[in-house]
């Protein structure tokens, strides 16, 4: 065979530039819209639950850290719990002070309930208390819950030792009272108590928020209690609070430690980002699949395509085209598909989540590796979705994709 | 115009002992011994009817097949032996293909259909379309440029066609039964512009099974079982 004879010839290339294949590889899109919204939609129903699902429990639990941070996580709940004893277990009357004695302690503030309702007014005598406790407070209660009053102003030295009351936010609520302005007086326990402050909502301690708060010394000298604190909130350096915690029993109660609870105010609010982690990796999980069912749309229009267009391919390969220049063509398309999707499905996740998150009042929050991982993701899904397409259309022989029958 | 001063060799296509065997089973001996050479600007008709290894031929002479023996010279160049890459390369710059089915691409205006045929020759686009408009001339559908293929009718789909096959002034023209699709008028008028396209210098091969459209062919080579019958020049 005369091979000598191709040497003195310059060599013959096929070429192509960036821009064509892009040109060549949008093609089929153009043609073929439809079809194409289709598969784009897949992709980007996944996207979009995937960001709207983690921008949305970035933005819940965004809220939920920003309470707990400013709420603290050093904040000890002390109460009798049940013991080995036959009879109901209780703190000791002096528990308060041997509480304060333990180092790492800053605070600390007792509760005592009392038995009895609260009324507007003292005609209503059957027993419809509308789920409100009257508690006796220590004047530090608010600042150890890091509270916040809506309106008036809470107990002290002074207004400790009359007949004066701080209402819950949900007490108030109950019993229409909206704020201390004027004479507000309410019926409590058979006395007139006047009203001179509603708390905001206390995270940290929601059972307060049901309650009608007094003072010791009032509670003594009107209601005649003389039972020991039922529920003793404790601060503690928080870098401590875990040997407090442990020593709490024995310095509560050292003769029946087992009798003395001890809780972490916080772990309510931990729980509930916990609670929201696990629903958050089932959604991510749900998105997952509807991406993966959305890869396998765009790969299965792509394996259509190839094989309705044998004859474009055959034709492309007549003008000159390589194999690579096929199989670029049929990426570039598969890509162009799923880069669609991923950046429709991007911003209809961060519309739902914008507007979700301001309806719910929270701060938007949508991280740059949701918005950088979702298109990376489409890119992804495009090369996995196109590969076996593109490598079947450019390894088909010319000849064979020129038939016609 | 084609300028033949460009052209390396005498001979726009030579086949020298050209086999092809498929393995098959059963094994089928397509093409044995098949020897030619075509001049730069010269009108050959293949005829041959169907079995006779025209399609086979025609696959190996535009090297989208590769023979089992014997070379190819195209422009003097051997492609026999090159990589697939390098034959796509030839078919880009030295081949224009004309189909009986004319293959034109939908959605794409009559003028891109004919720019795709320059699409992978490294052309930019601007002198593409120039080159393309142009052509469009010779084949006289300036006035359809911007029409899809669903606007046009078969005669005009084979002449964008035929400006596809020529706007990259290819070393020859193959044209694999080019008016199989088209009624008696527009097969005349398409011989007519094969005619005209070969006196202004191309080199056009027909293949076909029909006599009275070789007619026009002044060579016309007649395949019959694999093998060349007969080679005559008017």
């Amino acid at each position: 065979m005369d091979h000598s004879t191709s040497d003195k010839f310059t060599e013959l290339h096929s070429k192509m530039n960036l821009r064509d294949i892009f040109s060549v590889g949008s093609s089929g899109l153009r043609t073929r819209r439809v079809r194409a919204a289709l598969s784009v939609t897949g992709i980007t129903i996944g996207i979009a639950a995937l960001v709207g699902i983690l921008g949305l429990s970035q933005s819940g639990s965004a809220d939920l850290l920003k309470d707990l941070d400013a709420l603290g996580t050093n904040l000890l709940t002390v109460q009798a719990g049940d013991g080995f004893r036959s009879q109901e277990a209780t703190l000791s009357l002096d528990a308060t002070a041997m509480i304060d004695r333990i180092g790492p302690v800053y605070q600390v503030s007792a509760t005592t309930k009392i038995t009895g309702g609260v009324f507007l007014n003292d005609l209503i005598q059957d027993g419809r208390t509308k789920g409100i406790t009257i508690v006796a407070a220590d004047l530090n209660l608010l600042s150890a819950q890091r509270g916040s009053l809506k309106s008036g102003k809470f107990l002290d030295e002074m207004t400790s030792q009359f007949p004066f009351v701080v209402l819950g936010s949900v007490a108030a609520e109950r019993l229409g009272i909206r704020n201390t302005s004027g004479d507000q007086k309410v019926w409590l326990k058979e006395k007139w108590f006047m009203v001179i402050g509603i708390m905001e909502p206390l995270p940290l301690a929601a059972d307060l928020d049901r309650s009608a708060i007094i003072g010791y010394p009032a509670a003594d000298k009107f209601l005649g209690l003389d039972e020991p604190p039922e529920v003793i909130y404790v601060r503690a350096y928080p870098e401590h609070i875990y040997d407090v915690r442990s020593v709490m029993p024995a310095t509560v109660n050292p003769e029946n430690p087992e009798e003395v609870q001890v809780g972490r105010a916080s772990d309510v609010l931990e729980a509930r980002i916990a609670a929201s982690d696990t629903f958050l990796n089932l959604f991510v999980g749900l998105g997952a699949v509807a991406l993966l069912v959305g890869t396998i749309g765009i790969a299965n229009v792509m394996v259509i395509a190839v094989i309705e267009r044998r004859n474009e391919i055959g034709l492309r390969r007549a003008l000159g085209a390589t194999k690579f220049h096929i199989a670029s063509q049929f990426l570039t398309e598969s890509l162009l598909l799923s880069v669609l999707g991923g950046i429709t499905g991007v911003a209809v996740g961060m519309s739902v989540t914008a507007t979700y998150a301001i309806s719910q009042d929270w701060s938007i929050v949508i991280p740059v590796y949701v918005v950088v991982g979702g298109i990376l993701c489409s890119i992804l899904i495009g090369g996995i979705a196109g590969f076996y397409p593109a490598m079947r259309a450019a390894n088909m022989s010319p000849t064979e994709a020129l038939r016609t029958k | 115009m084609i300028n033949l001063e460009n052209r390396s060799s005498q001979f726009a296509l030579q086949l020298k002992e050209i086999s092809k065997i498929y393995p098959g089973p059963p094994i089928v001996q397509a093409l044995s011994d098949i020897s030619m050479s075509v001049n730069h600007g010269e009108l050959l008709g293949i005829i041959g009817s169907s079995g006779s290894g025209k399609t086979t031929l025609l696959h190996i002479m535009g090297t989208l097949s590769v023979p089992s023996s014997g070379s190819i010279l195209i422009d003097g160049r051997n492609v026999v032996g090159m990589s697939d890459k390098q034959l796509s390369g030839v078919r880009s710059q030295q081949i224009g293909f004309v189909f009986q089915e004319f293959f034109l691409l939908p959605g794409f205006s009559a003028l891109e259909n004919v720019a795709n045929g320059l699409l992978y020759s490294g052309i930019p686009l601007d002198e593409r379309r120039e080159r393309s408009f142009e052509m469009l001339g010779r084949v006289a559908l300036e006035h359809r440029a911007n029409h899809l293929p669903n606007e046009l009718s078969g005669g005009e789909q084979q002449r964008v066609a035929v400006a596809r096959a020529l706007v990259h002034n290819p070393s020859f023209v193959l044209a694999d039964e080019p008016t199989g699709n088209l009624d008696s008028e527009n097969t005349a008028s398409l011989m007519e512009l094969f005619t005209k396209l070969n006196e202004d210098g191309t080199t056009v091969i027909l293949i076909t099974h029909d006599l009275e459209v070789a007619e026009s062919a002044r060579r016309k080579i007649t395949l019959r079982d694999g093998r060349v019958y007969s080679d005559l020049s008017r």
